[in-house]
């Protein structure tokens, strides 16, 4: 029935919702490797867990022994007419009442505790594990991805923790004991609910299917529908300007039955299985009715008592497979949620130091590339034979188009990359042989996005340099001349900046990404020119600030302003990973080359 | 009017934000909510009634067990009490019991047959109601917010107003099916439990239920304390994700400044706040839990011992009460506690109804006259007169701004940040009204004009212009889907995008990925003039369309702008002076009021603001001389 409703006509969608990528699985199964991982991270709390194994093996023996309470008061007291029996029958029922569910509540808190802490420490593992990860692992994984790994993977394996293991478990353990009560009973009668067990379990396996598949039916045309919400709502000023809300209202009106029709298939699906589910338990109980009745009127020694009991006991029994089945589909989800988990946890690291590695202490500043080439897969260089030496102070400009090798330079230096070819030496050092994290020490960076974390302004500054006090940031500031911006601002220099500092105006973000790196007073600067303009006041305020800053560095700028480029000590001019010039502004000019070509384009004249 | 403004100007428009007038009473919804649920009574109904029968059959396929039990147990013991036969329905005396057991079971299977049947089709009802109230709801608040003022959209974020339509939209119908008819049927089965169990034994009824006042009392103080525990988990949960993701964005910065250990213990602390809170409500799980059990374990306590005094007395059947009895139990302390989730549904659907009714509610402000002026063939002359506008009252952006741009002309505006560029060109498609003086077009008041005819004279490019994730021929035939290929070729050569749409893997059926990931700042924004020129409009307006992109970018657009606004009045925000030379007069705005007005070089014969800030950018003498000896060398 729904595979007869086709998504409908792309021509005729505001959106075109393409799966994405690589789509997640949503199930992986059972995998002993994975399971010994998980196994391992519950070692620290190995005490935890064993007493949980205890607990359980006591819960799935508790439930049925109750059931038997009642079912061997109703038989023998009761049937007999023995009062005194009957309230000895009750106290014992009332004990084992109180001490099963005083077991229920460690067993719960324990394994609800035991989930949490390992998914505590995979948290942990993960993210001490990304801050290791190489600079090209956080450009080709986005973010929301590595978001999912922490949170819904990882809720995945809690569940699987928490409840898979220590609820199947009691389940088997129950479904045996009560079948042990059934055999003890009538096993003639036993036999009958045996049969049934594959019925039922069959009946689960398929529906089961085919509600998962319903399930991803109704996930996938809800994320048409969001994706399409989302664009329209983003959207929108377009949507307005160019008048198209009906069209709109039609498509999504559209999307929208769609989706619900999918729902509507889920919800018959449901109510199909539950229907069958409840008619498969009225139909054993009919015939055990029969059955049992002709047990017992037949004087085969079945007495009215064992055949209330075995109600009971069939009812211990059969629940646990639906149960089961449920459990299975959580344990494979699960699997998918820690295999992904594992994948990222193992990663390849960035390359560790070499034995012996350097460590830097504050460098000159002389940086040289000879015969460098790179490329970031190594099949395709985006760096040819480059050549060239920043001396102590001098400032580098980069010039080229987007795609020219600007930042790979940038990420060669800083070692996020090593070259495929060449040498790169620092104050004469191979960087290859120089610990990494001293010479990014060594480093500010300023970078386009002008990224800032939540937190205050003095907050953002002082990650140049934690230890800084309140004074050395005033003075950082004042040095570039923009303290008096930054007081401007709402709290002075506490004000809050807001999610990606949302809350500063992009000159002001700029400002306090320069005192940044000011505060780090690195002897190399690297300096990624934000594109967009800022107004022209600010504007003004920034070069002042920014030629303070480039004052006794080694700097390299990806340069789009002019005034950085005409204070370079060398202009790089750089074509699909060469340099194609290099000289001053002036030098540059003159020759009317390349860069004359690019400058014409920037300057009106 | 792009991504920018609506950042700054957010908290400004306080009067459009949602969420303002938080405590609308709780009546108030509910009442708007049965409303809407009056609107499906019919069905409503209906889904009740069958409810009604559900518990109905279940009871009586109970009975029956209880009843067969019974009749076996007088078969073997002649001394036990005889079966009691409801509605006076005995078998004839002559059947021996295996057959009288015979047809209970056939009798217990074929009521299984209907319970099942019915119970297939209860949900098929439930599940028709909800999709069509939720289908009707979506539809009304995406329609709504398709014509909603900018105002709007500036004062809430996207992802709230996102949720709007794809969560709460689902919550208010959650009314109706998790708490309308789910409170029914849960009355109605209570009801019938204790109607039948009264009917069995009085006594013993009261005895068993003394606790259930309890279970109900643990199971409000459960959800009481944990649901802030809950809430609480959230946040921080938010905290450490938050944590994490600016770690993520901010990794150059983070490995740049060798910041790794600081970030592992700020992430460290913040999950181990999460560990901590969610021991806490996994301890108050776990005893709520578990007591419960208890108290229905005393329950069969109970029934055992009084139950079982009773048999033993004559006065109660074994199948027909003590069995019967314990079933039900069961399943009535199973609704008591359902309650406790109604209640929870009842908030999560006011809080939903609530965010649901504000965008309903939400006045449309910008709005075409009932009878508009007629306007057939747009010149494209734009005239402001004594402009005054403001976001929110007391904090003008614009100060009496008046100035006329002949059709045909090129405006370019200059100012600085917040000097109210974008804002002026907002009002000339009207999503904004101002609130004194008068925008005209070809002399008309544009409030008297239709709002559609109004905006499909203006073609726009936005600051940062928004593509669709569909083909690039659909996103240049967005104003206009009924265009054909040769209109939509034509407008992307004007645009100067046509021969990079023709490389593209799939030409122009090539879907843009999400937000134009996979085209360049200058290919996006060439698409976006191409789209906006499609439908040959009198007048053009660039927000800024090249503020965020590289220079080189900056070039090619450039071209595509100066092709398309030949023979269009167009206005056009500028930086650079590249684009300002280009305009045949350049308006300064200054804390929202126009200070200059003339063509470049006016203006920079002049002096003042444009003169200073124009020298920023102009090439030094000296690099100047350089670069033409350069050219003749070249």
């Amino acid at each position: 029935m729904i595979s007869q409703i086709k998504p409908p006509r792309a021509e005729s969608t505001l959106t075109r919702y393409t799966r994405r990528e690589e789509q997640e699985a949503d199930s992986h199964p059972l995998d002993l490797r994975l399971i010994g991982r998980l196994y391992e991270y519950t070692r620290p709390y190995a005490s935890q867990r064993n007493w949980l194994i205890v607990l359980v093996i006591l819960r799935s023996i508790q439930l049925p022994c109750l059931t038997w309470i009642i079912a061997a008061v109703i038989k023998g007291p009761v049937d007999r007419g023995d009062m005194h029996g009957v309230a000895w029958g009750v106290l014992g029922f009332l004990a084992l009442a109180l001490f099963t569910q005083g077991c229920l509540h460690f067993r719960q808190r324990l394994a609800l505790e035991l989930g949490e802490s390992v998914v505590h420490d995979l948290r942990r593992d993960l993210f001490a594990r990304l801050q290791r990860m190489p600079m090209s692992f956080f450009q080709r994984t986005k973010l929301g991805r590595i978001i999912s790994r922490m949170t819904t993977d990882v809720e995945y394996v809690r569940m699987g923790v928490q409840e898979v293991l220590f609820v199947s478990l009691v389940q088997v353990g129950q479904m045996t004991v009560a079948a042990v009560f059934m055999l003890w009973y009538d096993p003639v009668l036993f036999l009958l609910v045996l049969a049934l067990v594959p019925v039922l379990w069959l009946l689960n396996r398929h529906f089961n299917r085919q509600l998962s598949k319903a399930h991803r039916d109704v996930q996938e045309s809800f994320s048409r529908v969001t994706a399409t919400l989302a664009e329209s709502v983003n959207g929108i000023r377009v949507t307005q300007a160019f008048v198209r809300q009906d069209a709109n209202a039609g498509m999504f009106s559209q999307l929208i039955n769609d989706h619900s029709d999918f729902n509507f298939g889920l919800t018959k699906i449901q109510g199909r299985f539950q229907g069958l589910l409840d008619l498969n338990n009225q139909l054993f109980i009919s015939v055990l009715l029969i059955l049992g009745g002709y047990q017992v009127l037949s004087g085969g020694g079945t007495q009215v008592g064992d055949l209330v009991g075995f109600f009971f006991m069939a009812n211990l029994f059969f629940a646990p497979i639906t149960t089961l089945g449920v459990q299975y589909n959580h344990a494979l989800t699960a699997m998918a949620g820690a295999e992904r988990v594992f994948r990222l946890l193992d990663n390849p690291l960035e390359q560790q130091d070499p034995p012996g590695a350097i460590e830097l202490s504050r460098v000159a500043g002389r940086v040289e590339f000879r015969d460098v080439s790179f490329g970031y897969d190594p099949g395709r260089l985006v760096l040819h034979d480059l050549n060239f030496v920043a001396e102590p102070g001098q400032t580098i400009a980069l010039v080229g188009h987007t795609g020219g090798g600007k930042t790979s330079i940038l990420n060669l230096i800083a070692s996020f990359y090593l070259p495929t070819r060449g040498e790169l030496t620092i104050d004469g050092h191979d960087i290859r042989r120089v610990a990494r994290v001293s010479l990014r020490r060594q480093i500010g960076l300023v970078l386009q996005q002008n990224f800032l974390f939540s937190g205050t302004v003095m907050d953002n500054i002082r990650v140049g340099r934690p230890e800084a006090s309140d004074d050395e940031i005033y003075e950082a500031a004042h040095r570039l001349d923009c303290l008096d911006l930054l007081a401007e601002l709402p709290d002075g220099l506490h004000t809050l900046v807001g999610e990606r500092g949302g809350s500063l105006s992009l000159g002001q973000r700029q400002l306090v990404c320069f005192t940044r790196a000011m505060l780090a007073d690195p002897p190399l600067l690297f300096l990624d020119e934000a594109t967009s303009s800022v107004d022209t006041l600010t504007e003004a305020r920034i070069q002042r600030a920014l030629a303070e800053l480039l004052k006794g560095r080694t700097s390299f700028v990806v340069a789009h302003r002019l005034s950085t480029i005409r204070h370079a000590d060398q202009v790089l001019v750089l074509d699909h990973g060469r340099i194609v010039e290099r000289g001053t502004h002036r030098q540059l000019l003159a020759r009317g080359g390349e860069y004359a070509k690019l400058y014409r384009r920037f300057v009106p004249c | 009017m792009t991504e920018k403004s609506s950042a700054a100007k957010s908290s400004a428009a306080t009067a459009a934000t949602l969420g303002a007038d938080r405590e609308a009473s709780n009546l108030v919804l509910v009442r708007r909510m049965l409303a809407l649920a009056w609107c499906y009574g019919g069905s409503c109904a209906w889904v009740v009634v069958q409810q009604f029968f559900l518990v109905a059959l279940n009871l009586s396929g109970l009975g029956l067990i209880g009843l067969g039990i019974d009749v076996i147990r007088h078969a073997v013991e002649r001394d036990a009490a005889p079966a009691r036969w409801p509605l006076g329905l005995s078998p004839p005396t002559d059947w021996p019991p295996l057959a009288t057991i015979g047809a209970i079971a056939v009798g217990v299977f074929l009521l299984a047959i209907a319970q099942s049947s019915l119970r297939y089709w209860s949900a098929v009802s439930a599940g028709r109601l909800v999709q069509k109230i939720v289908v009707q709801l979506r539809c009304d608040v995406y329609d709504k917010l398709q014509r909603l003022s900018f105002r709007f959209f500036d004062a809430n974020q996207s992802g709230s107003i996102i949720n709007r339509v794809a969560g709460d939209v689902r919550a208010v119908s959650m009314f109706v099916d998790m708490v309308l008819i789910e409170m029914l049927g849960v009355l109605l089965s209570l009801a019938l439990y204790l109607v039948y169990m009264l009917s069995i034994n009085v006594p013993l009824t009261l005895a068993c239920l003394a606790t259930t006042p309890l279970m109900w009392l643990g199971a409000v103080i459960f959800s009481r304390w944990v649901k802030p525990a809950y809430r609480h988990n959230r946040e921080l949960s938010d905290q450490m994700i938050l944590t994490l993701s600016e770690n993520v964005q901010g990794v150059q910065v983070v490995k740049g400044f060798g910041r790794e250990p600081q970030e592992i213990g700020k992430f460290g602390v913040a999950n181990g706040r999460v560990k901590d809170q969610k021991h806490l409500i996994f301890r108050l799980i776990s005893v709520f839990q578990p007591g419960i059990g208890l108290l229905t374990q005393l329950n069969l306590a109970v029934l055992l011992l009084y139950g079982g005094y009773l048999v033993i007395d004559g006065q109660l059947l074994l199948g027909e009460g003590l069995f019967v009895f314990a079933n039900l139990l069961q399943q009535f302390a199973n609704q008591v506690t359902q309650i406790t989730n109604i209640t929870n549904s009842i908030q999560a659907s006011l809080t939903g109804a609530q965010r649901v009714f504000e965008v309903l509610d939400a006045p449309l402000e910008i709005t075409s006259p009932a009878a508009p002026a007629r306007w057939t063939r747009p010149r494209g002359a734009v005239a402001f007169e004594g402009v005054d506008f403001s976001y929110r009252p007391g904090d003008r952006v614009l100060r009496d701004v008046s100035f006329a741009a002949e059709p045909g002309e090129c405006i370019a505006i200059a100012g600085a940040t917040g000097a109210g560029k974008s804002t002026l060109l907002s009002l000339i498609p009207r999503f904004y009204d101002p609130q004194a003086g008068a925008v005209l077009i070809d002399g008309i008041d544009i409030r008297r004009l239709a709002l559609d005819d109004l905006r499909r004279a203006i073609g726009l490019v936005f600051q940062e212009s928004f593509l669709f994730s569909n083909t690039v021929f659909a996103n240049i035939a967005f104003g206009h889907p009924e265009a054909t290929r040769q209109d939509v070729e034509q407008a992307a050569r004007i645009a100067a995008a046509h021969d990079f749409i023709e490389a593209l893997p799939q030409g122009y059926d090539t879907v843009i990925g999400e937000y134009g990931s996979n085209l360049s700042g200058g290919q996006r924004q060439r698409i976006a003039i191409a789209r906006a020129i499609l439908s040959r409009p009198s007048i053009l307006v660039f927000d800024d369309a090249t503020a965020a992109v590289d220079p080189e970018t900056e070039h090619e657009i450039l071209q595509a702008m100066e092709n398309a606004m030949r023979g269009r009045t167009t206005f056009v925000v500028a930086h650079r002076l590249s684009t300002l030379r280009r305009a045949d007069r350049v308006i300064v705005l200054e804390g929202g009021r126009v200070t200059q007005i003339g063509t470049h070089d006016e203006l920079m014969r002049r002096g003042g603001t444009y003169h200073r800030a124009a020298h920023l950018q102009i090439l030094d003498a000296e690099s100047s001389q350089l670069l033409n000896a350069g050219k003749h060398v070249a």
